[in-house]
């Protein structure tokens, strides 16, 4: 009984761990995001294969929504100060402060609510991301291209893992309640 | 995979390319170790397949679609590793929200898919019992 218990609540605990991280991660707004392409989308800008050169590619605003449909809103980006997963955790504001820069007179009056509905028209205001057409000049990464280096950042892979984690855990008990019904249907149907 | 989804976490997009194309052949080797059961299914799906079965052939068919469009955008965008010469053609911005959108939606369908599997991965770590009273 105990173990059962102990189960039930690790299980609770997955799915709200779960639900929390589909909100950090859009994950909705992510997955249906292909199906809300225009035609326009599907052809504009194609360059095939290209190492960075990033010309002929949609707009800046494009780039800023498609990385907000990823789940990356606030993640390191090319010329962008870096910030590491706890930091991010963090409400703007303080943020800000820990920067050195305190709040901005436009961005202090919103409440964090605002900025998660609104992500973009936030992070544009406040200019904390710049164009990366003078990295990309200097001959960096293109648009899109990933630090990476040779350091291992396992924040966000917990929040996937917590995704991941939750979908399997409510299979699990979706499962055992449908079998449980069969079973008491067939019992009914034998008595 | 899980720590292959965001490459920013674990060695950047080199590492993350290499191994998404690499992890396309366990899936692979997976669906021919069940060879057996997806032919039985597929010629019986609309007879003789309990629901359950039916349910979890759907699924498959999802996910097998799902790592296809993955592989085929991560190849359409790929930058460390050269595929220019396969021309898929579509916008690059059409390719990175399809590699988004599909490797979101099938890590979701991984999760069901592991959790209706649930009872014969026990049963694989022998943590749980067969139906004969016999671990496996």
């Amino acid at each position: 009984m105990v173990r059962k218990i102990s189960f039930a609540i690790l299980s609770v605990a997955i799915l709200v761990t779960g639900v929390i991280a589909l909100r950090k991660l859009n994950y909705w707004e992510s997955s249906v995001w292909i199906f809300k392409l225009n035609s326009g989308q599907l052809t504009e800008g194609r360059t095939g294969h290209d190492q960075g050169d990033g010309r002929g590619h949609s707009g800046f605003r494009d780039q800023r929504r498609l990385e907000r449909a990823e789940g990356i809103e606030g993640r390191q980006r090319p010329g962008e100060r870096f910030e590491g997963s706890p930091m991010r955790d963090f409400p703007d504001s303080i943020r800000e402060r820990f920067a050195g820069r305190g709040p901005g007179i436009r961005d202090r009056n919103f409440p964090d609510s605002l900025r998660q509905e609104f992500p973009q028209e936030f992070s544009e205001r406040s200019g904390r991301i710049p164009p990366d057409e003078g990295f990309r000049q200097r001959g960096g990464r293109g648009r899109g291209e990933f630090r990476g280096g040779k350091k291992i950042n396992l924040g966000n892979v917990l929040w996937y893992l917590a995704v991941f984690a939750s979908f399997t855990v409510a299979a699990i008990y979706a499962d055992k309640w449908l079998r449980l019904i069969r079973k008491s249907k067939k019992t009914e149907l034998c008595q | 995979m899980l720590l292959l989804m965001d490459p920013r976490s674990f060695y950047g997009i080199s590492f993350h390319e290499w191994a998404g194309l690499i992890i396309g052949l366990p899936f692979i080797l997976h669906k021919l170790l069940n060879w057996n059961w997806i032919k039985k299914v597929s010629l019986g799906f609309f007879r003789k397949c309990s629901g359950r079965a039916r349910f979890n052939y759907v699924l498959d068919v999802l996910l097998l679609a799902g790592i296809t469009l993955m592989i085929l955008s991560g190849i359409a965008i790929a930058r460390t590793i050269d595929f220019s010469w396969l021309n898929l053609g579509g916008s690059r911005m059409f390719w990175r929200v399809m590699h988004t959108s599909s490797s979101f939606i099938t890590l979701a369908l991984f999760g069901i898919h592991l959790g209706l599997h649930w009872n014969w991965v026990l049963q694989r770590l022998n943590l749980k019992k067969t139906n004969n009273g016999e671990k496996n």
